[in-house]
């Protein structure tokens, strides 16, 4: 019995999760050929060779991965310092409710709401100019369609740094960080080696997975970087659908060869990253 | 353990029978031969699925509190509206083409210029069908644009619904005297820097397409079929023209907005002292929603701006073509036209020519409500330019990616 419920739960698994994925991909991967598509004529690798060639692709990933970098560093960051020095402040419910209502908010309106308050004739502009900071609107800072990314940056971070702080106060609950650390002061460690010691390594390396899928997530962020993006480079999930979108018919295949590249890409740092790892016997 | 066996069951079923679904061809070519009523008679009770830009409230409230309800009470049939434009009509065709889908989703399109052109190459529209039509006898199909789309004979493919020019758009009393050609333009942009940008969208490269047949010596320079040297001759100077002034546009042309919602916002909170837009800049709702100021002004370019019609066509694998056709034939009646008129609605300009209607409906178009901010497509006229041939937008997209934005 028990061997039949895990075959369905197998089956549904692949009927839900891993068909329509690998259809979509085969798909895919038939258009950047040239194979299928109203406006392809067969097989070519004139697609392939036109993304990889043009360097927009790797451009626009380097780009994503920098942008989803810094904003899971700094998310991660102020969440453990957050949960350090506030735990118990957090534990009350205002500041619990406080704490989970960003994560209610959806990605799309927090990017309205950044461009709204950092643009240059945004809210923060506005103040700036009454207070006589600046008389035009062009001498505010470009805090949101910018070359460094700031603004996607702020709304990522705003986005995901509470869903860390809950996470890593029910880490550090489970894990007993706090009677850990009693111990450890008790056999004479200090604050700072409680922390380096105890406290990061327990709450990183029991998240280490969702942090990573969480940068993932970010790397393929649409709604944020297609409002508060530049054009160029661009983040890539909004590369892929500007290329897909094309005016040009015949060149919309190369906006399948780039889904195809990234979906690899991220595939093979997925496997990577989380096969089960062979344990060395009398490891540490 | 037996439930779930049968839902597996009923699942893979469904998933079968839905892809061995019955091939249902409708008889096009009786169609095309039938009287109008008997194409009524088809028309009744159906439902047809239109697919259209949702992106102005003046345009949904037209659609949704006046033509909805008017084709149901009228003709019995129950219009859906679906939002998508351009590029995704053609990705929806397209996808069912390729999936050999003989009923599609969708029936008729707004659609016009270069998503006629796509739409065409595919092979996705159905027609031709506007001869059929008794309100198409109103429409003067000798003015040339109504009867061209971007160059291309519309042939009775698809049918003309309004006409518009692009238009800049300014503030007096900010800008007392706003740039007319591209010399002027260059002086602005240094004196008022970060003031002026080229949106990355059908609209700014509308705007490109002004300055190209500028740059190409006069309003009809670009006429024709494409011609490539043609267009390299004249983009090399647009891209100079564009790149060596690029440091005085909206953040230093070190980026440009994605599209015109954007500029509009960027115009009305004070970055940018011009933008420009279709349907003459599209300024009396912003006007009157507070958007913009009372100082709000349009103008052509000297050179001329483009002036289109925008069209409605029928999808190739449309299962209710008789009632898209009912539909469309009620939108180009004097009544739907006239609605569609009103400055303090859609304020758009009607397709129909004003000797062929009865005198009833030419006096009530005359005694419309009339613009109060925005200029009117017979003051623009003069600088009136036709739209180019689709390939110039097509590669004007490419090329002001790779030229500027990633230069």
């Amino acid at each position: 019995m028990k061997i039949k419920k895990l075959n369905i739960g197998i089956l549904l698994f692949v009927l839900v999760g891993v068909l329509p994925f690998a259809a979509a991909f085969i798909y895919a991967l038939l258009y950047s050929f040239g194979i299928i598509g109203v406006a392809n004529n067969g097989f070519t690798l004139q697609f392939w060779k036109s993304v990889i060639t043009s360097g927009t692709f790797f451009k626009s990933f380097g780009y994503s991965f920098l942008i989803a970098l810094v904003a899971v560093v700094i998310s991660v960051g102020s969440a453990l310092w957050i949960t350090s020095k506030f735990r118990q402040q957090l534990e009350k419910r205002f500041m619990s409710f406080i704490i989970y209502l960003p994560l209610a908010i959806p990605g799309i309106v927090t990017g309205f709401f950044t461009f709204q308050l950092f643009s240059k004739g945004g809210f923060f502009a506005r103040i700036s100019h009454k207070l006589g900071f600046i008389t035009e609107a062009s001498q505010f800072p470009d805090l949101v369609n910018d070359g460094l990314a700031i603004g996607i940056i702020f709304s990522f971070i705003t986005m995901i740094t509470p869903f860390f702080v809950l996470l890593f106060l029910n880490v550090y609950k489970n894990e007993r960080v706090e009677e850990l650390s009693l111990l450890a002061q008790s056999l004479g460690a200090n604050a700072n080696q409680i922390t380096q010691r105890v406290f990061l390594p327990i709450l990183i390396k029991k998240t280490w997975v969702l942090i990573m899928l969480y940068f993932i997530f970010l790397l393929g962020a649409y709604e944020v970087p297609l409002i508060l993006g530049q054009e160029s480079p661009q983040m890539l999930s909004v590369l892929i659908i500007q290329e897909i979108k094309q005016y040009d018919l015949d060149k919309i295949s190369e906006g399948y060869v780039v889904a195809v590249l990234y979906t690899l890409i991220v595939s093979v740092a997925a496997i990577l990253l989380f096969l089960p790892k062979r344990k060395r016997p009398y490891a540490n | 353990m037996k439930r779930i066996k049968y839902i597996l069951f009923g699942f893979l079923l469904g998933v079968t029978v839905l892809s061995c679904k019955e091939k249902v061809r409708q008889d096009d070519d009786k169609l095309k031969n039938a009287s109008w009523e008997e194409i009524e008679d088809y028309a009744d009770g159906t439902t047809v699925n239109f697919m259209m830009w949702q992106g102005s409230t003046a345009i949904n409230d037209y659609i949704n509190n006046y033509v909805v309800p008017s084709v149901k009470r009228k003709y019995n049939i129950d219009l859906q509206i679906s939002g998508g434009q351009g590029p995704e009509i053609v990705q929806l065709v397209m996808g069912e083409k390729q999936a050999d889908i003989e009923q599609g989703q969708v029936d008729m399109a707004w659609i016009n210029g270069e998503t006629f052109f796509q739409l065409r190459k595919v092979k996705g529209l159905w027609g031709p069908f506007v001869g059929l039509l008794p309100n198409a006898s109103l429409i003067n199909f000798k003015d040339s644009f109504i009867s061209t789309d971007f160059q291309q004979p519309v042939n009775g493919m698809e049918a003309p619904w309004s006409i518009n020019q692009f238009a800049i758009v300014y503030d007096f009393e900010k800008l007392p005297n706003p740039p007319k050609n591209i010399p002027e333009l260059k002086k602005f942009v240094k004196e008022h820097p970060g003031t002026f940008t080229i949106s990355n969208d059908f609209t700014g490269m509308t705007l490109l397409k002004s300055f190209m047949a500028e740059l190409g010596g006069g309003p009809n320079s670009l006429d024709g079929k494409f011609d490539e040297d043609r267009y390299t001759e004249i983009s090399e100077k647009l891209w100079s023209f564009i790149n060596e002034n690029k440091r005085y546009f909206w953040k230093e042309g070190s980026t440009f907005p994605k599209e015109q919602s954007k500029m509009n916002q960027l115009f009305a909170n004070g970055e940018l002292l011009i933008t420009y837009g279709f349907n003459e800049g599209g300024i009396e709702d912003k006007v009157l929603n507070g958007l913009y100021t009372q100082s709000t002004k349009g103008y052509a370019w000297s050179n001329g701006t483009i002036r289109n019609s925008n069209y409605l066509g029928i999808l190739y694998n449309s299962p209710e073509k008789a009632g898209a056709m009912q539909v469309i034939n009620f939108l180009l009646s004097p009544e739907a036209q006239l609605k569609k008129a009103d400055a303090k609605g859609m304020d758009s300009n009607t397709v129909l020519a004003m000797d062929k209607l009865e005198s009833e409906w030419k006096d009530k178009f005359l005694d419309a409500r009339k613009r109060e901010y925005g200029p009117t497509l017979k003051e623009l006229e003069v600088n009136a330019i036709a739209e180019p041939a689709p390939e110039y937008m097509i590669r004007l997209y490419e090329d002001f990616r790779k030229k500027v934005i990633e230069n």
